[in-house]
């Protein structure tokens, strides 16, 4: 309790509370932006913390990812182009709504879903991070090891187009986290002589490649036209039996979206989509879906911003990112020098305690904003391409010199960029890599500390019960569709 | 003979590729100093690219999905021109430095992007490089690199 109160004095920091203040802005601003998610937000706006001190910085980031969902709905409403993928399950509903003159009353629903969702998940993260800390005290490198493969293989079900490319570009993610020194032993790994590379391949570069550069090169391609807006004059908040109707579906995605988004690696966008079948699944009004049901613009919106908050129990508590999201944060943490791990709870709890306050503002703060400017944040989806993605490469090319002032970094984050596309093009999605690459550290340095422990014995994993469980529904998971395949095929030759 | 192939089964040959590199790269690696106990520098680079070249296998085993123009659409000239433009912007930062650079860009892709219209082009051009100097230059005190025309 006395961190927490920690963690809001310092939010009411006039300093910090401008850098929430203005990352709320951001978010929402560039979250309405069709085609940039709030990963590429982040990535795009990274450097921009280098000169902050951690805490502004974490809190700006922090603020950012809370406000990009929900700028994402504002064009998923009323463009039915979705500026963040996490809306694109309240684009079903709230396009439809608009196009029935209800654009008001759908981005109103929105706006209060998405912050009920976003503070219930934070009250669950102030509770249920520092006990998932507490737990990971008894963790040694081999739960670490087993942990971060259970974060891998939870890769399989981003997003993309099979679970196999998903897992292939996690293992890319590895690879890449090998270039540079060896730790242990100091010898260079892939490093061709190349100064630059020994030090390895920094994260952000790669980020703002895959996700910003190689977003673009792919818009580049397709040159889309401007989206017809549909006619708005303000949100409009909803009566009380609105709210009554939707008081279950918001429950529901709050539920889920929390409980998805805390799953290593599952983010925002699954939460939203398992968040609008669930809804419609338990919903009273289930012939209403398909024509614009405002219960599945509340079930997803509250889905995907409770996601936020959850992401952020693994990724602060063990390190281990909860999205793609959050793995940009977690490189953003590390390059301000804070490891996260359950460490940070007993060594900088007041650090903490200003992002989870900083997050809860950030909700407020986008719930008055979604109520009062929708109109102006709605206007911002009429960006002509011409002009929003090449800045888009400019911000880029800053955001990759800016954190080492390298140009190196630059042909980096270039070569990430052509990799992007690539990526795209042949149904990849970029995210697991970036898992891969940040997790990769921890995945080879607690093997090598656990078999330095087990004697160079791998059923020493048999005798660590935390260790062996999650190895186990690892493999399950990742065998769970050759074997309900086999199952399927047994069951139809009998049939 | 590439031609008969599926996206699954070109993508899978590249990352073949990538791992069979990536694993022979690992043999011109430096040799661990003796006496240092547990895995060395080689082994777990190794074992991902036998798990990359294993997947890569069974990727390739797979049935392509049927080409789909809206993952995949066509790469236009234009298209081309812009990912030149974008080549061609880190070697220009060299000779009239990063905000010089990036007001050239902001016209040329823009004009590659359809937009006809110059007097705006060259107007978002200067108003995004302004509020690009004041915020990272002047707020966040970020250096930029000058080029050898502007600061060297």
């Amino acid at each position: 309790m006395e961190a927490f109160l920690g963690g809001l004095a310092i939010l009411l920091d006039p300093y910090v509370m401008l850098m929430v203040l203005l990352g709320t802005v951001l978010g929402i601003f560039v979250g309405a932006l069709p085609g940039i998610s709030g990963s590429t937000t982040i990535a795009l706006l990274l450097p921009m913390t280098i000169s902050m001190g951690p805490v502004p910085a974490i809190c700006f980031l922090g603020a950012i990812y809370c406000a990009a969902n929900f700028g994402g709905s504002i064009t998923a409403i009323m463009v039915n182009a979705p500026g963040d993928p996490s809306a694109s399950a309240t684009a079903l509903e709230g396009f439809k709504m608009a196009e029935k003159g209800q654009a008001g009353l759908a981005l109103g629903m929105s706006a209060i879903s998405s912050a009920i969702g976003g503070i219930v998940s934070i009250v669950v993260l102030i509770f249920a991070a520092p006990l998932l800390a507490r737990a990971a005290y008894s963790f040694g490198p081999p739960e670490y090891f087993a942990l971060a493969l259970f974060g891998l293989s939870m890769c399989a079900a981003i997003g993309g187009d099979s679970a196999l490319k998903n897992l292939m570009a996690a293992a890319l993610g590895l690879l890449i986290a090998t270039v540079g020194m060896d730790l242990t032993t100091g010898v260079e790994r892939y490093a061709f002589g190349v100064m630059e590379l020994s030090d390895g391949i920094g994260f952000v570069p790669v980020l703002i490649g895959l996700f910003a550069v190689g977003e673009m090169l792919d818009q580049a391609t397709r040159r889309f036209g401007k989206p017809a807006i549909i006619a708005l004059d303000a949100a409009r908040v909803p009566g009380m039996a609105e709210m009554r109707k939707c008081w279950r579906s918001i429950w529901i995605g709050s539920g889920i979206g929390t409980f998805i988004g805390a799953l290593p690696a599952l983010g925002a966008t699954t939460a939203a989509l398992i968040g609008y079948n669930e809804t419609k699944r338990w919903s009273k009004h289930q012939h209403e879906f398909g024509h614009g049901s405002i219960e599945g613009v509340a079930g997803p919106e509250a889905a995907n911003n409770a996601a936020v908050g959850g992401s952020m129990v693994p990724t602060l508590a063990l390190g281990i990112p909860g999205s793609a999201t959050t793995a940009i944060i977690l490189a953003g943490l590390i390059v301000q020098g804070v490891r996260p791990g359950p460490h940070l709870f007993t060594e900088q709890p007041t650090l903490l305690y200003a992002v989870f306050a900083s997050m809860l503002a950030a909700n407020i703060f986008y719930l008055v904003m979604g109520l009062t400017m929708a109109k102006f944040f709605a206007r911002i989806s009429l960006i002509p391409p011409a002009f929003l993605w090449p800045s888009v490469f400019a911000l880029s090319l800053i955001g990759a010199y800016g954190p080492n002032q390298s140009m190196g970094d630059v042909w980096v984050m270039l070569a990430a960029g052509v990799v992007g596309l690539l990526f795209r093009r042949a149904g990849f999605s970029p995210a697991p890599l970036i898992m891969g690459l940040v997790l990769g550290g921890m995945v080879e340095e607690t093997l090598k500390q656990s078999l330095l422990i087990f004697g160079d014995d791998l059923t020493g994993f048999l005798h660590r019960p935390i260790a062996m469980t999650l190895i186990v529904v690892t493999l399950a998971g990742l065998s769970w569709p050759l074997v309900a395949r086999l199952l399927r095929g047994v069951r139809g030759a009998r049939a | 003979m590439i031609r008969r192939f599926g996206s699954s089964q070109v993508s899978a040959l590249l990352v073949g590729l990538v791992a069979v590199a990536a694993f022979a790269a690992t043999y011109g690696f430096d040799p661990v100093p003796d006496g240092l106990p547990g895995l060395g520098a080689v082994e777990f680079p190794r074992l991902v690219c036998l798990l990359l070249a294993g997947m890569a296998v069974l990727l390739f085993l797979q049935e392509s999905p049927p080409h789909d123009p809206e993952t995949a659409p066509p790469i236009g000239r234009d298209a081309w021109m812009i990912f030149a433009a974008c080549l061609a912007a880190v070697p220009l930062m060299a000779t009239i430095g990063m905000l010089g650079t990036i007001a050239v860009f902001l016209v040329v892709a823009g004009r590659l992007w359809g937009e006809t219209r110059w007097p705006l082009l060259v107007g978002v051009s200067l108003g995004m490089t302004a509020v690009i100097w004041l915020v990272f230059v002047k707020i966040f005190r970020l250096t930029l690199p000058g080029g050898w025309l502007f600061g060297g």
